[in-house]
């Protein structure tokens, strides 16, 4: 791949002009309706309309040459481990962002309502989790000031992986 | 009596070393300058009569190193040396955003932590290191408009910046070196933050002063400045000013300003090509 360091754009260089471009990803588009600038160090793109599109304008976009850390964000899926379980809710440490891991805990709560999508006042958190499980969970908003909120109320979501008292490695479809 | 003499030992070894490094920055001023300020500059520094003194950029900037695994915070790194004042600073971005602490209240946009340390050898008398609060909180408030905080609601981005050899408008070169450091890191930003201080002696000025300088300087100024977005984050003024010396005195930051910031592109780009060719 080409990288020359003229295609390499530093935060609040000018790309373009809104007339021209579109402001992708890792680009802004200045107060003044015109300008658009680069937010990121990266190489610089430029990416073509979809053919089917009234928009004319080509998507001009930045992409880092260093991905900051992982954050967690509403709507995507995370890995956890749970690490308390109460009556109402059960806290868990957030491991993976997708497929990223993360390099800080996040901490997140499953509420009892958010466990599952049915009967959800006849949910038991201590039927549901134990400590130490390994819970696929989708979060649902940034929370309070202490956690992120998630559920695991989808078909595809809820506990991976376990260990039963014994001790023993449970595979996932004897845990459902 | 006895703990006394190493002491001194090591004093006299210091100065001499400074010295040396003197010569050897002298050396590699006089190689800089030529492209910036052939006119303005002399070649002396204790001349200075009745002209307004441009010494500045005499930098070298290196981004991305890191100086061991074994840091706590093995993140990116990055080293200012700065020739005309025997300054070096380095800044780094903790890996990061990281979750706010439980104590703090919710906020949808992303939080800022700065943090400015001195190193035990950072000034010519030996002394303890010390942090810096007011420097922390001014090194805070010129980033924290430069940052899109809107990208990381509600976790924090930590900066500790570490000043290893100090020789005057430390603040300045440590604003500059965190916001390289930052726009290195990968975190969304308007623009990079430039700063330069400038003192003033009666009827003179000087960009970039010295301690010495510093010391016995009869007001001083310093503005941090986002060049392409034409904004100014922070500007501190001491001292006894008339309207007509700020201007004058704003316009040769500014230019120095936006000078100082096209170093720091070109060395994020210099760094950027090599770790993607």
């Amino acid at each position: 791949m080409f990288a020359g360091e003229e295609n390499i754009a530093t935060p609040g260089e000018i790309l373009g002009d809104s007339s021209q471009f579109i402001a992708g990803k890792g680009t802004y588009l200045a107060p003044n309706g015109r300008n658009i600038h680069a937010s990121l160090t990266g190489q610089r793109r430029v990416v073509p309309p979809p053919a089917d599109s009234a928009e004319k304008r080509l998507t001009v976009e930045v992409v880092g040459h260093k991905t900051r850390g992982a954050v967690p964000e509403p709507g995507v899926v995370v890995i956890t481990r749970v690490t308390r379980v109460m009556a109402r809710m059960a806290s868990a440490d957030i491991m993976c962002v997708e497929s990223k891991a993360v390099k800080e805990k996040f901490t997140g709560i499953i509420r009892q309502q958010d466990v599952r999508a049915t009967e959800i006042d006849k949910v038991d958190m201590y039927q549901s989790f134990r400590p130490g499980d390994i819970v696929k969970a989708e979060v649902l908003s940034l929370g309070d000031a202490r956690a992120y909120y998630l559920s695991t109320a989808k078909n595809e979501l809820g506990v991976v992986s376990a260990q039963s008292i014994a001790g023993k490695n449970s595979a996932w479809k004897q845990v459902f | 009596m006895v703990h006394r003499i190493p002491l001194r030992g090591t004093r006299q070894r210091r100065t001499i070393r400074q010295k040396e490094l003197q010569y050897s920055w002298r050396w590699q001023l006089e190689h800089w300058v030529p492209i910036h300020h052939r006119k303005a500059w002399n070649g002396d520094i204790n001349n200075r009569k009745g002209q307004i003194f441009k010494k500045l950029i005499g930098l070298d900037l290196m981004v991305g190193i890191s100086i061991s695994a074994d840091l706590p915070f093995s993140g990116q790194v990055l080293q200012a040396l700065h020739q005309v004042q025997h300054m070096l600073s380095l800044a780094r971005p903790r890996f990061g955003p990281r979750e706010s602490k439980k104590a703090m209240l919710y906020s949808d946009v992303g939080r800022l932590n700065c943090h400015v340390t001195y190193t035990t050898f950072s000034t010519p008398i030996r002394g303890q290191g010390f942090d810096n609060k007011e420097y922390s909180s001014m090194l805070h408030k010129a980033l924290e408009g430069a940052i899109i905080l809107e990208t990381f609601p509600k976790t924090t981005v930590d900066i500790f910046a570490l000043v290893l050899e100090s020789g005057g408008g430390d603040l300045p070169v440590i604003i500059s070196c965190a916001s390289l450091a930052i726009a290195d890191a990968g975190i969304m930003m308007y623009d990079l933050v430039s700063a330069v201080s400038l003192s003033c002696f009666g009827k003179n000025m000087v960009i970039d002063p010295t301690s010495e300088e510093e010391a016995c300087q009869d007001g001083s100024l310093m503005i941090t400045y986002m060049p392409s977005r034409n904004e100014v984050t922070q500007f501190t003024l001491t001292g006894e000013w008339s309207t007509a010396k700020i201007n004058e005195a704003m316009e040769l930051c500014l230019d120095a300003c936006s000078k100082l910031a096209d170093i720091l592109r070109s060395c994020l780009k210099e760094n950027a090509s090599e770790l993607t060719s």
